[in-house]
């Protein structure tokens, strides 16, 4: 009797056992991390149902971002040219520098509040962020490698395999799990606690040029700079003569149609004093060379947006508050965030001051 | 005592039962069919890499011909159809296992099938995907994003470009730039019970039929657009079934 207990317990462990092999993903739980929408922001367009936000994710996402293993070489991160402290632009620089000292064609734009914007690059081509990442490693002048190169080289290394488990469940690495942790990273890149956030939420009050120039911003440059994104992510020919050497027709390069020559996605201001030079192919290296196009240097032809055929006029004094009031666009604790810094990178130990959400 | 141990028994065999519920379940045909495509040029079996003349008097060389399947679909003499959806197949010339798809289907005659040639749209805006559709596999633009929906590579002495080299990559999913084809086959009768259905793309027909593409006028299409749809037009009309399938 006894030894027949005995062996239906055996049994039992035996076949609890054999469940387990199977079972593998059961006990797969990743910690999710809430996406906060900022107060009055819109609702994102990003559909997280298909990539939730998870620790795991995040930290995978973070490794990619700043491992210089995605380039031919191993010289080039995505973080190489999405610098942190110039709001994941290159700082200083007009055009990045890319593998064997290639330059890119067009300006690193900044990353933040990506999970807001439908289309990504200055002409829009990409239509999904996951896909994103994809031009930058793969084009020649950029990181040089092949996409298939770049999966070998994760599968091949054993904290890559244990990171996607984490992030996914099981080692599997292909494409689109690269590109879904990538997309964590840069989604939770959200910029908010600007001196403007914090006026509008009524945590400040702007000093006087502060506030003249929102009131001019909201009078000139609104209608394309549109609040809280200060985007309306739409296309403008803001009559920017072609550079010769690059010949950038910009939008029309993507859709065909001539009336989309020489435009380009309207950048958002949050952190521009951060993210100089500016222009699809960072022409112009201050705020100044922008008012002055604007005003006075803009070649307008017939496909250049309405709203600029008589260019801007905008005086000296006008020029001076609205500079006053886009330094209030800069997101210290964005721009400080460890949490957004190289892995292991902790900016010296110091804590930014203020940590949106 | 023995009660507690009857009833962890059941709660252990309720769970180990439980952690096996996540198989798929196979979905079983009576009869399974193989599709294979053969890719033909001058009436002749496709050979990368050798020379041939096409009927507009260029002599050429094909190296690289690949192109996406999806959406196969199979009406039987009763006129019902059957839909393979979420099926993605990339036919590569150069390997020669993707030529040949089996699925499964009932035992009725077979009147038609049909298939896209190309990715549907709605898979062109979905992110990255995997498989068949995984952007490594060399038929995705990264700077504009959209599946390449067929691909021919190759060098024609008349060709005025680097190497004598031609590309052809097709693409654009775009209304009015659409270049994924529906393409319908209608089985000769000798062939309505085979388990076996033979599909020749002539290659020819990619340069001339609906629109006359020569390959020293028309080297390069790497964008969609125009130059693409002609090309897709084309293509929509190289396929047909084998007439005499060997037993």
């Amino acid at each position: 009797m006894r030894s027949v207990k005995k062996i239906t317990i055996v049994f039992l462990i035996i076949l609890t056992g054999i469940g387990w092999i199977s079972i593998d993903n059961r006990y797969f739980k990743p910690k999710p991390i809430p996406f906060t929408i900022p107060k009055g922001w819109p609702q994102p367009v990003y559909d997280f149902s298909k990539n939730p936000l998870t620790e795991e994710g995040f930290a995978l996402g973070r490794q990619l971002f700043y491992d210089t293993r995605l380039s031919r070489d191993g010289n080039f991160s995505c973080g190489s040219c999405h610098q942190q402290f110039g709001a994941f632009a290159t700082y200083d620089h007009p055009l990045s520098h890319g593998i064997d000292n290639a330059q890119t064609t067009r300006n690193a734009p900044g990353l933040f509040n990506m999970a807001w914007q439908k289309e990504y690059m200055w002409d829009g081509g990409i239509n999904h962020l996951d896909l994103q990442p994809l031009a930058p490693i793969t084009a020649t002048n950029e990181m040089g490698e092949t996409i298939e190169n770049v999966i070998g080289k994760l599968k091949s290394d054993k904290t890559y395999r244990q990171l996607f488990k984490a992030a996914f469940g099981d080692e599997t690495i292909n494409t689109q799990r690269m590109g879904k942790a990538l997309s964590q990273f840069v989604l939770l890149l959200v910029s908010s606690n600007s001196k403007y956030d914090k006026v509008m939420r009524g945590q400040a009050s702007f000093i006087l040029p502060e506030q003249l120039g929102y009131d001019i911003f909201k009078k000139k440059c609104v209608t394309c700079h549109t609040e809280p994104m200060f985007t309306d992510y739409s296309y403008r020919n803001t009559g920017m003569p072609m550079d010769p050497f690059l010949k950038d027709a910009g939008r029309m390069k993507i859709t065909g149609n001539p009336k989309d020559s020489l435009k380009f996605k309207v950048p958002s201001l949050r952190n521009v004093a951060m993210s100089f030079p500016f222009g699809h192919d960072g022409r112009f290296f201050s705020l100044m060379n922008v008012f002055e196009h604007y005003r006075k240097n803009m070649v307008p032809n017939n496909h250049t947006d309405t709203l600029l055929s008589h260019k801007l006029a905008l005086s000296n004094f006008e020029i001076g508050q609205l500079t006053a009031f886009l330094y209030t666009l800069t997101d210290s604790s964005f721009l400080q965030n460890p949490r957004f810094a190289p892995p292991g990178f902790t900016n010296n130990g110091k804590a930014p001051i203020d940590i949106h959400q | 005592m023995r009660a507690t141990a009857t009833v962890m028994g059941f709660v252990i065999l309720v769970l180990t039962g439980l952690s096996f519920m996540n198989e798929p379940e196979p979905v079983s045909y009576q009869k399974k069919i193989t599709i294979f495509f053969q890719h033909e040029i001058n009436n002749k079996a496709l050979v990368l890499g050798d020379s041939v003349l096409t009927t507009a008097g260029e002599n050429f060389t094909i190296e690289k011909f690949r192109y996406y399947v999806s959406h196969i679909s199979i009406t039987d003499t009763d006129g019902k159809i059957t839909q393979l959806n979420g099926m993605y197949f990339l036919v590569d010339e150069s390997n020669p296992a993707s030529k040949k798809m089996e699925i499964g289907f009932s035992d009725k005659p077979i009147r038609t099938i049909g298939f896209l040639l190309g990715v549907d749209s709605i898979r062109n805006i979905s992110g990255v995907q995997t498989g068949a559709l995984d952007p490594l596999n060399g038929m995705f633009w990264t700077w504009n994003s959209g599946y390449i929906m067929a691909k021919m590579e190759g060098t024609s002495s008349g060709v005025q470009q680097p190497g004598h080299r031609f590309t052809h990559h097709i693409g654009g999913f775009r209304y009015g730039i659409n270049t994924a084809r529906n393409i319908r086959l209608t089985l000769p009768q000798n062939q309505q019970n085979s388990s076996e259905i033979h599909i020749v793309a002539d290659l020819n027909r990619w340069f001339k039929s609906k629109h006359d593409l020569g390959v020293a006028a028309n080297p390069v299409c790497h964008t969609p657009g125009a130059l693409a749809m002609k090309f897709a037009d084309n293509y929509s009309t190289m396929f047909s079934i084998h007439p005499s399938v060997e037993k």
